[in-house]
């Protein structure tokens, strides 16, 4: 599903990635876990486009991801749902418009141009809207302005966002970052269903490594921008962890990765 | 709670209610101020047309149009001069905290608003009426727009003081002008000062208009020329305004950016003083070299105001039904002028706000016409759309609409450049389309500030469309000048209390809307 290959990027001069390569396979759930300033983020947002490589190539379901080309950068992105830390809702609007936003790649053409810039929708697609509401557990807020939300109902209409897409491919970067435990319980709960009822491949960027081991089968390590750790959580011992988030150790990292292919 | 009209509440039904609204109010002013599509495809091929006949400009009276450039400036310069003398004591009668006279505060108040209201060119009209032709007109105008303003701004300075000092001078047996001048003025000065230059910035480009209706300056030759089919030497004229347009925009764009960083004014920071003294004194030498009026005389037509106003009296209303019906397409024009400038605008200022606009050709060519469109005057724009288009109302709508939208783009675009990114990204995220990311994620985030901006001009349009028809460009103006040269004054005063009625009426009606949707 996602082919990342010699994934290479620096900004003025400082090296963020250093020759990235793995694979995810269509359905999996990953967990992608590092100390700050690693690289995650930066990793993220190449994969749906927001940053672009120095070197190395990304392909998402097959294709590669040409960032020089914005028609297929766009065709790209509408299989990719991201999901944020601080949300990204447009602040003003009711959650049902927030979630519509999640059409727009699909109503690219003609007139469905026109009239979803307008902000006018089919009754088809408003139905859906309602019902990925439902999903997510917010059937009553439909109508509500999103800045009256909390901070897990916020996450939740952003993940019903992503999911009007149709997504293929979901990115998640620290989506429980800023809420507390039980919101974040649910929150998590809620993107593995997804990723085990709708069969879409989920990438999620992590801090919490106890939310790690409950949820995820494989996680993927960065330290200063390579991939230190790769492989199953239950391997995922307290060695390994301190590897992976202290700063010496550096030949400690690469023997973890030696072993893990 | 606002938010009930709120349009992302809206749903389906609601927005195209609203739309009907929109386009019902549209439809009606179009068709009071005669716009429709055939006579806007016409009017942009008879501008092309015309500017074609203004290329190239001719610059060989360079000498007289100097000349009168400097004069222009030096209108501006007296005119907020004595417009500064008038405002020191009014501001200080119309700020509550140092009023001792609650009648005479009220009355310093009301008519700091009355001169507030009424446009700029309505008074350089009387005063050509009163005085005759020339710059002296002008100067009194400028001199009454910026008591309008300066006392304003004097008046809510000295209101937001801190009243420790003065009450500490009052305890000490201090009182009257001795505590004004001891605690207060220290404290208002940089304030003022402050105020002094915006004005003077200001009243320079107004000069630049007002010879348009007769009132000295750059204006005269403009509008000469132009009525003289000379159109290569008016764009030379046209050439210099934008040019001293822009030198004065530079100029007080360097001194605001010292006034914020605090050098300017403040004891011990020579540099930035120096040049502002500079600026003046060179301004000051221009305006007393080339100066406009012999006060003297001014003084000595004084009374012949005094005539003149008792020569309106009373106001003879027997016309009124063919005022009211001008004044119906006057403020028409306002509103066409507006839905124009919006219509404008909103391409203008997507592609001049530097955070969507990532193409730097199309975003430097869209900045630079936001600005050319706000330096042009829309008594000059008037003017040539006159020419081109024809007497009446629709050159009104367009040169009221190209001004405008050089305000609104620039507006809309600064709103654009502070809206909050991430919901955009997101939103691009989604593999949506750059309409689509203007409309889902940009528009929701500014529409508040697009409204209250909206509602500004549209309040600015209504109130300048009065002037329109004073170069002939439709409305209750062209009426006002004909009286005028017909010597009715009485039926002049009776139009000229229309106008100041639905200027009072229209204030107070965007105030009232202003409350109730931004
Ligand atoms: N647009 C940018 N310009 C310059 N430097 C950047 C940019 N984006 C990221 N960086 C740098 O790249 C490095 C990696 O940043 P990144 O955000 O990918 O880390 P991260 O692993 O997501 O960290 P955190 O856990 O704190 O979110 C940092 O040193 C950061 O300063
Ligand atoms: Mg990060």
């Amino acid at each position: 599903m996602v082919r990342v290959t010699n994934l290479r990027k620096h900004f003025n001069g400082h090296k963020v990635l250093a020759g990235i390569n793995f694979r995810v396979r269509k359905g999996e759930a990953v967990a992608l876990i590092g100390p700050s300033g690693s690289g995650k983020t930066t990793l993220i947002r190449t994969i749906n486009g927001f940053v672009i490589p120095d070197a190395g190539t990304i392909a998402v379901g097959g294709q590669e991801i040409k960032y020089r080309n914005p028609e297929s950068l766009r065709q790209a992105r509408k299989k990719i749902g991201m999901i944020y830390q601080l949300f990204n809702l447009v602040e003003r609007t009711s959650v049902q418009v927030n979630v519509m936003a999640g059409a727009l790649g699909r109503l690219d053409r003609g007139l469905s141009l026109l009239s979803s810039t307008l902000g006018f929708f089919t009754r088809q697609e408003r139905e859906k809207a309602r019902e990925l509401l439902g999903f997510v557990g917010l059937e009553d807020k439909v109508r509500e302005r999103v800045d009256r939300l909390s901070g897990g109902q916020k996450q939740r209409v952003a993940i019903a966002r992503a999911l009007m897409q149709e997504p293929e491919l979901l990115l998640a970067d620290e989506p429980i970052a800023n809420l507390d435990p039980k919101a974040s319980k649910k929150i998590m709960e809620l993107l593995l269903r997804i990723n085990q009822e709708k069969k879409i491949t989920l990438i999620t960027v992590l801090h919490h490594l106890d939310s790690v081991r409950d949820h995820f089968g494989r996680v993927i390590a960065l330290k200063e921008g390579a991939i230190c750790f790769d492989a199953a959580t239950r391997t995922l011992n307290d060695h390994r962890v301190q590897d992976i988030y202290s700063i010496e150790e550096e030949f400690a990292c690469v023997a973890a990765q030696a072993g893990s292919i | 709670m606002r938010c009930r009209a709120s349009w992302q509440y809206l749903n389906g039904t609601g927005r195209l209610w609203w739309w009907s609204l929109f386009l019902v109010i549209l439809g009606f002013s179009f068709r009071i101020s005669q716009v429709d599509v055939k006579s806007l495809i016409g009017g942009l091929y008879q501008s092309w047309a015309l500017g074609r006949e203004m290329l190239p400009p001719d610059f060989s009276r360079w000498k007289q149009v100097l000349t009168l450039a400097a004069e222009t400036v030096a209108m501006g310069f007296w005119g907020t001069i004595l417009g500064i003398l008038i405002s020191v004591p009014l501001g200080f009668l119309a700020a509550r905290n140092t009023a001792k006279n609650y009648l005479i505060y009220q009355l310093a108040k009301t008519l700091v608003t009355l001169l507030r209201s009424i446009p700029d060119v309505i008074y350089a009209f009387f005063f050509v009426t009163a005085f005759g032709l020339g710059p002296q007109a002008g100067v009194a105008a400028l001199t009454l727009a910026t008591v309008g303003l300066l006392g304003k701004f004097y008046a809510e300075a000295v209101e937001s003081i801190d009243e420790k000092p003065v009450e500490a001078l009052a305890a000490a047996g201090s009182r009257g002008l001795s505590v004004i001048r001891h605690a207060i003025v220290p404290q208002v000065l940089p304030l003022f000062m402050g105020y002094n230059l915006y004005l003077l910035d200001h009243n320079i480009r107004v000069a630049l208009a007002l010879g348009v209706v007769g009132a000295g300056g750059l204006g005269v030759e403009l509008f000469t020329q132009m009525r003289g089919f000379h159109y290569q030497k008016a764009a030379a004229i046209l050439v210099i305004i934008l040019v001293i347009i822009t030198a004065i925009d530079r100029v007080s764009a360097y001194l605001r950016n010292r006034i914020i960083k605090g050098g300017f004014l403040h004891p011990g920071n020579r540099l930035p003083d120096a040049a502002l003294l500079a600026a003046i004194g060179v301004l000051t030498l221009i305006s007393i070299y080339f100066m406009p009026v012999d006060f003297k005389e001014m003084a000595a037509g004084a009374p012949r105001i005094w005539e003149f106003l008792k020569g309106m009296f009373p106001p003879d209303f027997s016309r009124i039904s063919v005022y009211l019906k001008l004044m119906l397409e006057t403020v028409g024009m306002g509103i066409s002028g507006t839905f124009l400038a919006m219509a404008l605008a909103i391409p203008l200022g997507v592609l001049a706000a530097r955070n969507v606009s990532h193409n730097p050709v199309i975003y430097n060519l869209a900045k630079e016409i936001t600005n050319f469109l706000r330096a042009i005057p829309d008594l000059v724009f008037a003017l040539i759309f006159v020419v081109a288009v024809g007497l009446g109302p629709f050159a009104g709508v367009l040169a009221l609409g190209l001004n405008t939208a050089g305000f609104l783009g620039k507006f809309y675009a600064e709103a654009i450049e502070n809206v909050d990114p991430k919901p955009v990204e997101a939103v691009e995220a989604t593999g949506a389309r750059f309409l689509q990311r203007i409309g889902h994620a940009i528009f929701p985030q500014v529409l508040p500030l697009f409204n209250s901006y909206n509602l500004y001009i549209l309040d600015r349009n209504i109130r300048y469309s009065t002037i329109m028809g004073l170069v002939g460009a439709g409305g209750i103006g062209f009426e006002l000048v004909m009286t005028s040269r017909m010597f009715e004054y009485r039926q002049m005063a009776a139009m000229l209390l229309v106008i100041l009625t639905t200027i009072l009426l229209v204030d107070w009606l965007s105030a009232y809307l202003r409350k109730r949707v931004v």
